[in-house]
């Protein structure tokens, strides 16, 4: 489920960038399999509390899938979201040269990536360093928000695009949050302790 | 005040040693559940608090045990009153060959109880605490050997209630019980909180999680980590716990 939704989140902004129309709408089916997985996984998880009744370490491992798949399915709406702003903008061209956009998209993507390896590995140090890397996601958001809004203000026929290219900056930093969870969820996954560890 | 402190307790059967260097201290009116592989002397420890350990043969005592501040280890103590202070409940209920009024009753007579209208006060209120009085209302002469195991261990549990002890001891009260009447006790065990101390061995991990403020996991005698149930059953800190709470086998 992981890799799929990382895939989404490449596929959604590649699709973006380069108008391409049958890859975005690839994104939009596949988010059915995402939701599909969702619940299988989910199924499992309870029927091994209801049937092993987990302990310790086994029950922080189980409670952390539980969360984390509500996270990656949240991410997968996301790129969703990112697809079909692909289909909205498929006939126009862009009022800017798309820089940070795809910059703040390779970050949040490596975000997932290394919450992903996190959890595979099982490492506090992975999760914690992947966290770190939100406040760079934020950094970015900020400016491209302010980038658009110069914009919209310089050049008010830009302003339907410049809509929608904000909320693409908003899905990503949305995505690079849910990330920061995954992170958050495995630290928890191996100490025990929960922790807000970006505030 | 701790109701029970332990202070470096160990406890010898002829040369085996069943509990090592053990110390421990039980908040009044919390429910202590002691967990851990059989043989890792979580019995011992509740027979050392009764002071049934020394029925043993060859048995030895080290160590320092308080109840309320008393020393019970001291040679001159009454053992009939400690055992008063501190009942216990057995994992098979044990009901003498008697009326069940007369069970209930059985403790206060003993301890010099004699008017019959104070009796069947203690004896009616025992039995309600024990959440057995609406089934055995109007049968209390009848053998107390005629109810089923789970109406045995309740009338257990009634009479140790009806001496007003200070600490409740239960090894594996529910093990010889269906889900149904072990469902009774454990309900019943979380009424008492509060009000008694409760110590309960118990193999039946989720049971202990369900029933308990503070967990104690003991190993080969050791005392290996004792804290709040919640975060022993999420995130114990010592990879022993962690271990026998995951099925790991070593």
């Amino acid at each position: 489920m992981g890799g799929l939704v990382e895939d989404q989140i490449r596929r959604a902004v590649r699709s973006l960038a380069d108008h391409d129309l049958v890859v975005a709408r690839e994104v939009i089916r596949d988010d059915d399999r995402v939701d599909r997985l969702e619940s299988e996984i989910e199924r499992n998880c309870l029927t091994l509390l209801a049937l092993q009744q987990p302990l310790a370490g086994d029950l922080r491992v189980v409670s952390t899938i539980l969360k984390i798949i509500t996270d990656l399915e949240r991410m997968a709406d996301h790129a969703s979201d990112i697809a079909k702003v692909t289909v909205r903008l498929a006939d126009e061209d862009w009022i800017k040269p798309l820089v940070d956009l795809p910059a703040m998209a390779r970050l949040a993507i490596s975000m997932v990536r290394a919450a992903l390896d996190a959890y595979i590995h099982r490492s506090v140090e992975e999760a914690m360093a992947m966290i770190r890397l939100d406040d760079d996601v934020d950094h970015l958001y900020a400016q491209i928000f302010r980038d658009l809004v110069d914009l919209m203000r310089d050049r008010p026929e830009t302003a339907a695009q410049a809509t929608y290219l904000v909320f693409v900056a908003n899905y990503l930093e949305r995505i690079a949050d849910h990330a920061t969870n995954l992170g958050e969820w495995v630290v928890y996954m191996v100490t025990g302790e929960r922790n807000e560890l970006n505030t | 005040m701790a109701a029970i402190t332990m202070e470096r307790v160990s406890v010898w059967y002829g040369r085996v040693k069943a509990l090592n260097d053990v110390s421990l201290e039980v908040e009044p009116g919390s429910v202590l559940a002691l967990i851990g592989p059989s043989g890792c002397g979580k019995s011992t420890l509740l027979r050392v608090l009764n002071r049934l350990v020394e029925r043993t043969p060859a048995a030895r005592v080290a160590g320092r045990v308080l109840i309320d501040g008393h020393d019970i280890l001291a040679p001159d103590v009454d053992l009939a009153l400690l055992r008063r202070r501190v009942g216990m409940i057995f994992q098979r209920p044990v009901s003498f060959p008697f009326s069940i009024f007369d069970n209930v009753a059985y403790g206060p007579r003993l301890h010099g109880m004699k008017n019959p209208h104070q009796l069947r006060r203690v004896v009616e209120g025992s039995l309600k605490q024990a959440a057995l009085w609406d089934e055995v209302r109007g049968k209390l002469r009848r053998p107390a050997h005629g109810l089923s195991g789970g109406q045995q261990q309740r009338l257990a549990l009634a009479r140790a209630l009806a001496v007003n002890p200070e600490a409740i001891l239960m090894d594996e009260p529910t093990s010889s019980l269906d889900p149904g009447s072990a469902a009774r006790i454990e309900e019943l065990v979380v009424h008492l909180k509060g009000q008694y101390t409760v110590l309960i061995v118990t193999h039946n991990l989720q049971q202990a999680a369900r029933v308990s403020d503070f967990t104690g996991f003991l190993d080969r005698g050791q005392l290996i980590e004792l804290g709040e149930t919640s975060q022993i059953f999420t995130a114990p800190r010592d990879r022993r716990t962690e271990a026998y709470l995951t099925g790991q086998f070593e």
